[in-house]
């Protein structure tokens, strides 16, 4: 036993300066300067919360649908058959992220920037605590990055605008116009967004969507974002399984949470006391 | 136009409200767009979560009915937030008379859209979809 915890450690030792920490070229990210945190001061100001427009988004469908090639059509217009019957198909139901490019067109909740040197924070709430991460460090993409819901970002600033390149994105995640109708990117999602104010407290994001297996064209597109520095109206906590819980008291006494029941045709039953 | 936009607004905040079902982020297609049921009864429990707050309420239509629980839901608690909510603006025992948007299918939920407390006659509404449209700034 007294043997064993010196060879572990030794062993521990020789793993991580051998294989890891000391690994010559790997890419870390240096301390910011004064300078560093100086050119964010030099930035334009988009503190506050940004809460979406939301009527804008169907004026903009309405007007601007995406270019979906004839599968993509076909599914979107059962969709949105299905909406207009009474029977949508939730695309959200599961609380999965939103993902791109879905968030930024068809949320209901605020969104948040945040400037660091290196990057840009965008953090949400509602379906799981939205955030997307924005290297503006000189990066580029990695050759091959893991799929996540909202894919590998670089930014860059070209005067007040930022300039957001996302690639990266899981497949599944939807071109979506609404709640109920979209479809799945199916690979190779790229996303190019500029970002900039366009009055004091309107920010306006300008998407060009590329989506190869759906889109016919890249989809030029904008939604528009109002500021609010109203404290109520900070981003909250936005764990979207905890909508599946209860609050109680389990037999010990503890606080718990406890599933909600549903009845046959899915409404939630009231909790039992 | 203004109402084409007005009734827009309407859908929306039913959308925003979500059915009374298991899933998150739903359409507001399933309701009735056209008809507002009110009614009368206590708050049996007012659940403030995420992603949807949803209330039950024991009571009936004031038209008539069997008293019984009805499945009621709303947008976010931020969304609600922002528009003055909080998760005590309704108790459990609060008599209200409630008005809400049907589901089609006639199942004894909807989506919330005015309720006013009896004890107090202060009426809580949930339509953050236009203010946010208005660009409310401070």
């Amino acid at each position: 036993m007294t043997l064993r915890r010196p060879l572990i450690a030794l062993c521990l030792s020789l793993w991580t300066t051998a294989g890891f920490a000391s690994e010559p070229g790997q890419a870390v990210n240096p301390a910011p300067t004064p300078k560093d945190w100086a050119a964010i001061a030099a930035l334009p100001d988009w503190s506050g919360v940004w809460v979406p427009d939301v009527v804008d988004q169907f004026r903009k469908v309405n007007t601007n649908a995406p270019p979906w090639n004839s599968k993509a059509a076909q599914e979107a217009s059962a969709l949105t058959a299905a909406e207009q019957a009474g029977h949508p198909k939730g695309l959200f139901v599961d609380c999965l992220p939103d993902g791109l490019p879905a968030l930024m067109l068809i949320a209901h909740n605020p969104l948040e920037f945040v400037f660091s040197p290196g990057r840009v924070l965008v953090l949400g709430e509602s379906d799981g605590d939205r955030q997307r991460r924005i290297y503006t460090d000189g990066r580029g993409h990695p050759a091959d990055p893991d799929p996540t819901f909202y894919g590998h970002s670089i930014g860059h600033w070209e005067g007040d605008t930022l300039v957001v390149d996302t690639v990266g994105v899981l497949p599944e995640t939807y071109v979506a116009v609404s709640e109920s109708v979209g479809v799945a990117n199916n690979g190779d999602l790229h996303v190019v967004e500029r970002l900039h104010l366009t009055a004091p407290d309107t920010l306006t994001d300008d998407l060009t969507i590329t989506a190869p297996h759906e889109l016919t064209a890249p989809w030029k597109t904008s939604r528009i974002f109002y500021r609010h520095r109203e404290r109520q109206y900070e981003i909250g906590e936005g764990v979207c399984l905890q909508g599946k819980f209860a609050e109680s008291v389990d037999s010990h006494g503890d606080a718990v949470f406890i599933p909600l029941q549903y009845a046959a045709d899915g409404s939630p039953l009231p909790p039992k006391p | 136009m203004r109402r084409q936009t007005a009734a827009l607004i309407l859908a929306l905040s039913a959308a925003s409200a979500a059915p009374p079902t298991a899933e998150a982020h739903h359409s507001f297609a399933m309701y009735d767009q056209t008809r507002t049921v009110t009614l009368k009864g206590a708050i049996k429990t007012f659940l403030w979560s995420n992603p949807h707050v949803v209330i039950w309420l024991e009571g009936a239509p004031i038209t008539g009915g069997a008293p019984s629980v009805w499945t009621i839901e709303l947008t976010s608690p931020g969304n609600l937030t922002r528009i003055g909510w909080s998760r005590t603006s309704l108790k459990p025992g609060d008599a209200v008379e409630m008005q809400i948007l049907p589901l089609r299918d006639g199942q004894q939920g909807g989506a919330f859209k005015a309720a006013k407390l009896l004890a107090t006659g202060q009426v809580l509404e949930a339509n953050w979809v236009q203010q946010s449209q208005t660009g409310a700034h401070p």
